[in-house]
């Protein structure tokens, strides 16, 4: 089943070029991938990408940041163009799974302003588009302490880009709006509503800045929460603690707003290469709470290697409990051993979210051996609050970990 | 004067083997509007930051191509091709066409008044018009 997915959907974009390929200089294939093999030195929490469901431990692995992607780009005539793209990684589940990335018709209306229907990347970030495309990218891996923060990779919807040339400045602005049901690791799928994103880049020469802000409402099933809900505004009913309903509503898992606002900035000057950025992620009404996360990568190109360095941070944030330590006069003797029951639940649960707070240091290099390919190291020292990023942790665990990856970038 | 020959010959059979510079020139359609253009237009043409004119490459392991790339953009042809894979996987634009050698790039500019290529300064016939050849 799971091999004939990733078959049907590396085979998509051929099938997509085939089937309008009566002109065969307009149909156009390419791919990317990673082979890459990772491993840390603790046994004790898995290191993975945001979004897997599992990682690696002191075995190195190759499932962290393998990935393999197919495109086929269509152009029908001077201002129509279809694009699909296939890829094969492991996100959500356990296993590497495909997924259509992208799917989308895209009319350019004019020099300056084109528009695009489908399924397009998500574009949260400065890198969102080609973050999974490791050859075009510095480092090995985006850094998780910002990636992580906005899961949704897709778009199914519309948006519109215009660009306009001011001297020597390129500007350009994006908005989009749209949905997206995706996999949340080991979970659920999850459903994102009223998505937008809204964008803003000025290229000028080796410099690129770009603002963004990006937003939806998601929803996602949990019998647990859902009961926890119940139990909150039924305590608050019976005592009359409404600060219990308050607390109840940040359970809830249906229709949770979600904003990452962002800015970065890129540089490529005189073989020097910065890449740095900065996001708040928000969520006002869960338990979730917010995130303030950056990082900052710089590196020197001495002819065919980039030696380069990252420091990454994320600061989570959970949710204050408002739920007082007493009764009101007069309560049933009840009270006090629910409350004090309700309240240790929401500071397990912000403590849990403060925890995922953590810092990485990373050294790397990349080697461009020959033109379509390129050898990466790069070793991680990751230091979590308690358990930081980290997945499928265990009693015991303590930071700091060193992770190492050894990848092989291609594109063709 | 015999061992003179000889080192003379060994020397221009040395010379030889060094790797020609020889000067690539920017062309476009014999036709098109375009009478020069500056080194930044195009760089801007070959790095897909303006699609106004259509660009074609030599092949990837033409002598040309590396040299035309260093002396516009000041890139290597890994640095290049890192910076087009950004383009190409963001649906943005498709690489440009490779079209083979020299004939191949004059063939390919003359059926296209939109296309811009590289050629050998010492390939250029009437078929095409320079309209940058660098400093």
């Amino acid at each position: 089943m799971k091999t004939r997915n990733i078959v049907v959907a590396l085979a998509l974009p051929f099938a997509v070029a085939s089937a309008f390929a009566q002109d065969s200089n307009a149909v156009r294939i390419s791919g990317f991938g990673t082979g890459a093999l990772t491993f840390s030195d603790t046994d004790k929490a898995e290191f993975a990408r945001s979004n897997q469901s599992s990682g690696v431990k002191k075995d190195p692995r190759t499932g962290v940041d393998s990935n393999l992607g197919l495109q086929a780009d269509y152009t029908v005539n001077s201002w129509l163009s279809v694009t699909g793209q296939g890829l094969v990684r492991k996100d959500g589940e356990d296993s590497f799974g495909a997924e259509l990335s992208w799917a989308f018709v895209k009319a350019k209306l004019s020099d300056n302003l084109s528009v695009r229907v489908g399924r397009m990347a998500m574009p949260a970030f400065m890198i969102s588009e080609y973050r999974n495309v490791g050859y075009a990218n510095t480092f090995l891996r985006p850094p998780q302490e910002l990636y992580s923060q906005m899961p949704i990779n897709n778009i199914d919807g519309a948006d519109v880009t215009w660009q306009q040339q001011y001297g020597d400045t390129t500007v350009t602005a994006l908005a989009a709006y749209g949905r997206s049901d995706f996999k949340t690791a080991g979970g659920p799928t999850a459903e994102s509503r009223d998505q937008y994103a809204l964008n803003l880049t000025a290229e000028h020469g080796p410099f690129i800045v770009r603002v963004g802000r990006s937003g939806t409402k998601l929803s996602s099933e949990s019998a647990q929460l859902d009961a926890a809900v119940i139990t909150f505004n039924n305590t608050a009913a019976a005592f009359n603690v409404p600060q219990v309903a308050d607390m109840g509503v940040l359970l809830n898992t249906k229709d949770r707003k979600y904003t990452f606002t962002s800015a970065g900035l890129s540089m490529d000057w005189n073989n020097i290469v910065v890449l740095t950025e900065y996001a708040k992620r928000k969520m006002p009404d869960s338990f979730l709470g917010s995130s303030k996360s950056w990082y900052v990568m710089g590196g020197y190109r001495f002819g065919k290697f980039l030696p380069y360095y990252t420091r990454a941070k994320i600061i989570s944030k959970g949710v204050t409990n408002t739920i007082p330590a007493n009764c009101p006069a007069g309560a049933s003797f009840a009270c006090a051993p629910t409350l004090a029951a309700l309240s240790g639940l929401m500071n397990t649960l912000t403590t849990a979210i403060d925890g995922t707070s953590q810092t990485t240091d990373s050294i790397g290099v990349r080697w461009d051996f020959t033109t379509s390919a390129a050898l990466k190291v790069q070793v991680d020292r990751i230091k979590p609050q308690t358990n930081g990023q980290f997945i499928n942790v265990q009693p015991g665990f303590k930071g700091p970990v060193t992770v190492g990856a050894v990848a092989l970038d291609f594109v063709f | 004067m015999n061992q003179l020959f000889k080192a003379s010959a060994i020397l221009s059979v040395l010379l030889l083997a060094l790797p020609a510079a020889a000067e690539v020139v920017v062309v476009v359609n014999a036709k098109a509007a375009e009478s020069s253009l500056t080194k930044d237009q195009v760089s801007q043409f070959f790095l897909g930051k303006s699609t106004a004119m259509t660009p074609v490459d030599q092949a990837e392991n033409a002598p040309a191509r590396a040299e035309f790339y260093k002396k516009v953009t000041d890139k290597d042809p890994s640095q290049i091709k890192a910076l087009w894979s950004k383009l190409v996987f963001t649906g943005k634009a498709t690489m440009p066409k490779e079209v083979g050698d020299n004939a191949g790039v004059k063939k390919a500019v003359a059926a296209d008044p939109k296309a811009i290529g590289y050629i050998d300064k010492s390939a250029v016939d009437a078929s095409v018009k320079v309209v940058y050849s660098g400093s």
